[in-house]
């Protein structure tokens, strides 16, 4: 049994080992061609003109600029929504809305996009009065809401993961709850809230289908660089555009794995930098800390606990100087009034008047997310809902899609989903069981849990490309319901190995020594004691998955789908349709099929929202009924 | 009892959920005193305690009726600030808990967020609450060292130094000593001993050697019920009630 599960293991190693080497392998010629530097430093990026430039520092730059929008939005208010939902909110309060949050980030980018596309562009068309809505700020206020999920589950996690009798303590000392939160919970905290963060950032950087729906897309710097209004193009939104139109073998083919080395190169540093935060951060708490000087995880808190009280200082005076860096004084005068507003309460005011108006601040602004996504929920559906008829369900499209109904695209997501479930469950619980059972922890496994997280971090984009050069055309599968299932597959892979492995290590060791101790063999303890319990936690990863998979576009966009597909496949290797795609090409491509597009963007909301509220169903119902 | 009484509990009851922790208590509270509460586990006897800084407002669905006066004000009335109560009534842990920050930021912590700002003052506060911890010796040249590198011990004077520095009147300390080893133990209860020279100290304890050891009265708890309180020595030496007398001697517990 042993080999077989280590087989299963190091299949997230070889996954990335072989994006990584087909990547390169396709992007070397255009490194060679062009020349490394004056790929990364090109101020421009028109590979279409008679002489073809590739400059990646448009793409660098539009990417840097929404990602930053995004975090200017999502991080104070994830951050209040984490304090609000862990601290202010009552037990039933939460109950709500952690489970909320989460069904909000199962909600498919193209979904998001389409909202963005019909309803956000618009808006800021004519509030701002600008002939085009399709800008940076579009793309930043819609990746922000969509990095929100994350933000605020991760950083709710580590607040509530503070120990009880730190704000015990607290309180006992006569502090307010403000006072608590402020100097006691988020210091300790800050560990997981800079994780989530990183982690945020990793989903903005990585984002592709929602970016193309609504920036633009014009491969420019904006002039001058703080124009929001600009339409920019970022590095995943070139792939996304690009690569279906694209002669293989072209220098422009080879330029655009280039651009996705870099971007996963990018995405893998983020992943990086938010898996040592969070090492740290476990081996603070636990109190364990094999390295010593310098840099052990005691000195780390010292200087955390050292910089704390400087933070908002520090954070305040980074943005000003970024504002004024830019020249954008009115942007930095505002900065330093809210700065000094807020001193000056904590200063004046008593500090239970402080703690209502900070609390009443948090507050607001858990409203103002709450609006929000009631709001994009409310406006699909009702404008969606009457036209999903049971004709719509089972026809196939007219009309390029203005017409008829959506059968063939919910097959085919059908199809993918069950065949990348197929393929990911049995390799990614073997994974976990290879984990958790039958090593111990060395080199090896580190290094296996080191390639599922940066597997789980790369960009859905970066499976596309891939899928794209090694099962369609290396392998030969062509554009086929196959290659789009094993990208699938590899994209779910390192969910369902953590889920499972979580689920295996929360079953307690005494019960696998009571196993051994009546004679029974490692596989037998496995089989009998340790999996049954732990059928729940899998079941919800593999219902994670589900639901991840169904809503993709990215990874099949250039694997497995085309757009209007009359008959259904007949073999693994025909293509199909899915329905993300199709809500995709609907949006942008086709004009004059609202009613459809909003009637699909039901369906498909429905559907994942559908199969996430399952996986939260079952987790919640065994963490009731399961107490070791 | 012809002491000053600080704290008088009346009738106090208390639920968590539909399940009652405490039934109808009583009892008065001295100043300058130690007052030990004992019992077997599940007694109640923590649940009391942290009624007295409101501690157990934290919980959900606890519930509290009856009086608990403070200087005559009832602490669970309706004027009452549970923030400025615990700025009076202080608190140790049974399990030191201090802050993950140096041990001077620890304590200076509570005088802060009573607003004290000047460093001068900050820093006479903290010695003279780690000379009064008996802390000061062992830490004054490594106080801005984190916390977390002082042994468990430490860390719980550490916490009463911590305390003090609120300048409370009463100090609540919930088994105190259940984390640490006997050497660490004597200690804190030498500092109890010294303590109760300028505070009011009410201690929860498993031992019924250190209630012996360090308190004046006691208080015997059983399944919610104050079963008995008096002085310490009538306490151990000739409790008047049969319960009592059964688990001072050992006889279960």
């Amino acid at each position: 049994m042993h080999t077989v599960w280590f087989f299963c293991a190091i299949s997230s190693i070889i996954g990335i080992f072989f994006i990584l080497i087909f990547l390169l392998y396709d992007a070397v010629p255009a490194f060679l061609d062009i020349g490394l530097i004056p790929f990364l430093t090109g101020e421009r990026w028109d590979p279409t003109s008679i002489i073809p430039k590739y400059g990646l520092v448009p793409l660098i730059v539009g990417t840097l600029l929404v990602t930053i929008g995004a975090m200017v939005f999502a991080v104070p208010f994830g951050i209040a929504c984490a304090i609000f939902i862990a601290e202010l909110a009552s037990p039933r309060m939460r109950n709500i809305l952690k489970p909320a949050v989460e069904l909000l980030a199962g909600i498919p980018s193209v979904v998001y996009g389409f909202f963005g596309l019909v309803i956000l562009v618009k808006f800021l068309q004519d509030v701002l009065a600008v002939p085009s809505g399709e800008s940076v700020l579009a793309g930043s206020i819609l990746l922000g809401i969509m990095s929100l999920p994350t933000i605020i589950s991760v950083s709710e996690d580590a607040i509530s993961s503070v120990p009880r009798y730190l704000k015990e303590g607290s309180l006992a000392l006569g502090a307010t709850h403000w006072q608590t939160i402020s100097k006691v919970i988020v210091p300790a905290a800050l560990s997981g809230i800079t994780a989530a963060v990183i982690l945020g950032i990793g989903r903005a950087v990585g984002e592709t289908m929602a970016v193309i729906m609504v920036t633009g897309n014009a491969a420019i710097i904006p002039d001058p660089i703080w124009n929001i209004l600009s339409p920019v193009r970022t590095l995943t939104g070139t792939l996304g555009i690009e690569m279906g139109e694209v002669a293989v073998g072209s220098l422009h083919y080879h330029a655009l794995f280039g651009v996705a080395v870099v971007l996963l190169l990018i995405t893998l540093l983020i992943n990086l930098a938010a898996l040592t935060v969070m090492k740290r951060l476990k081996s603070s708490q636990t109190g364990g800390c094999s390295r010593k000087g310098m840099f052990s995880c005691r000195m780390i808190t010292d200087r955390l606990s050292g910089i704390t009280p400087h933070l908002p200082l520090g954070l305040t005076a980074l943005l000003g100087l970024f504002l004024l860096f830019i020249g954008l004084w009115q942007g930095a005068i505002g900065i330093l009034i809210l700065y000094l507003t807020a001193r000056l309460i904590d200063r004046y005011c008593i500090r239970q008047t402080v703690q209502k108006i900070w609390f009443s601040l948090v507050t607001i602004m858990m409203g103002i997310v709450t609006l929000i996504l009631i709001f994009i929920l409310y406006d699909i559906f009702s404008n969606g809902l009457p036209y999903v008829t049971l004709d719509f369900l089972t026809e196939s499209p007219r009309n390029l899609g203005r017409g008829g109904g959506i059968f063939p695209a919910i097959i085919g997501t059908f199809y993918l989903v069950i065949g990348s479930i197929l393929i990911a469950l049995p390799l990614g619980i073997g994974a976990a069981i290879y984990l958790v059972e039958y090593t111990k922890e060395n080199v090896l496994t580190r290094f296996i849990r080191t390639a599922t997280d940066l597997l789980n971090g790369t960009p859905s984009i970066v499976f596309g490309l891939f899928g794209f050069t090694f099962l369609v055309l290396f392998l030969g599968f062509g554009i086929s319901l196959l290659a789009g299932m094993i990208t699938l597959a590899l994209m779910v892979l390192p969910t369902v190995i953590r889920t499972t492995e979580e689920a295996l290590k929360s079953v307690p060791d005494s019960l696998r020594e009571g196993s051994y101790a009546l004679g029974a063999t490692r596989w037998q303890t496995v089989r009998r004691v340790v999996l049954p319990p732990s059928v729940p936690g899998i079941i919800t990863g593999a219902i994670l998955s589900i639901g991840r998979a169904a809503g993709e576009t990215a990874p099949i966009m250039f694997t497995a789908v085309v757009f209007m597909q009359r008959r259904l496949p007949d073999s693994f290797l025909d293509p199909v349709m899915a329905l993300p795609y199709h809500l995709f090409i609907l949006a942008t491509n086709v004009p004059g099929a609202r009613n459809n597009q909003y009637a699909t963007a039901v369906v498909l909301l429905v559907l994942v929202i559908m199969i996430y509220g399952g996986a939260i169903v079952i987790r919640n119902h065994y963490d009731k009924k399961v107490r070791w | 009892m012809n002491e000053e009484i600080i704290i008088d509990v009346q009738g106090l009851n208390l639920w968590y959920g539909h399940n009652q922790a405490l039934h109808n208590v009583t009892l008065p509270v001295a100043n300058r005193k130690v007052t030990a509460l004992i019992g077997p586990s599940g007694c109640g006897k923590s649940t009391l305690i942290r009624c007295f800084n409101r501690m157990n407002d934290l919980v959900s669905g606890c519930r509290v009726t009856g009086n608990i006066l403070y200087h005559g004000q009832n602490i669970y009335g309706p004027e009452a600030d549970p923030v400025e109560l615990r700025r009076k009534i202080g608190m140790v842990f049974h399990k030191p808990n201090p802050f993950p920050k140096s041990i001077y930021e620890n304590i200076a912590y509570g005088p802060r967020v009573h607003g004290i700002k000047n460093k001068r003052e900050l820093d006479g506060i903290v010695e003279s609450c780690l000379h009064k911890a008996a802390l000061w010796e062992e830490v004054k040249d490594r106080m801005h060292d984190s916390a977390m590198s002082l042994s468990g011990g430490q860390q719980q004077r550490l916490c009463i130094a911590r305390t003090l520095a609120v300048n409370p009147e009463i100090i609540l300390m919930d088994e105190p000593c259940s984390a640490l080893d006997p050497i660490a133990t004597s200690k804190i209860e030498d500092l109890i001993e010294e303590l109760k020279k300028e505070y009011c100290v009410i201690i929860v304890t498993h031992s019924m050697s250190q209630a012996s050891r360090v308190s004046d009265y006691t208080a015997f708890m059983y399944l919610g019920d104050l079963i008995e309180f008096g002085e310490t020595r009538q306490i151990f030496e000739n409790p008047h009630k049969e319960l009592t007398e059964n688990y001072i001697t050992g006889r279960f517990g």
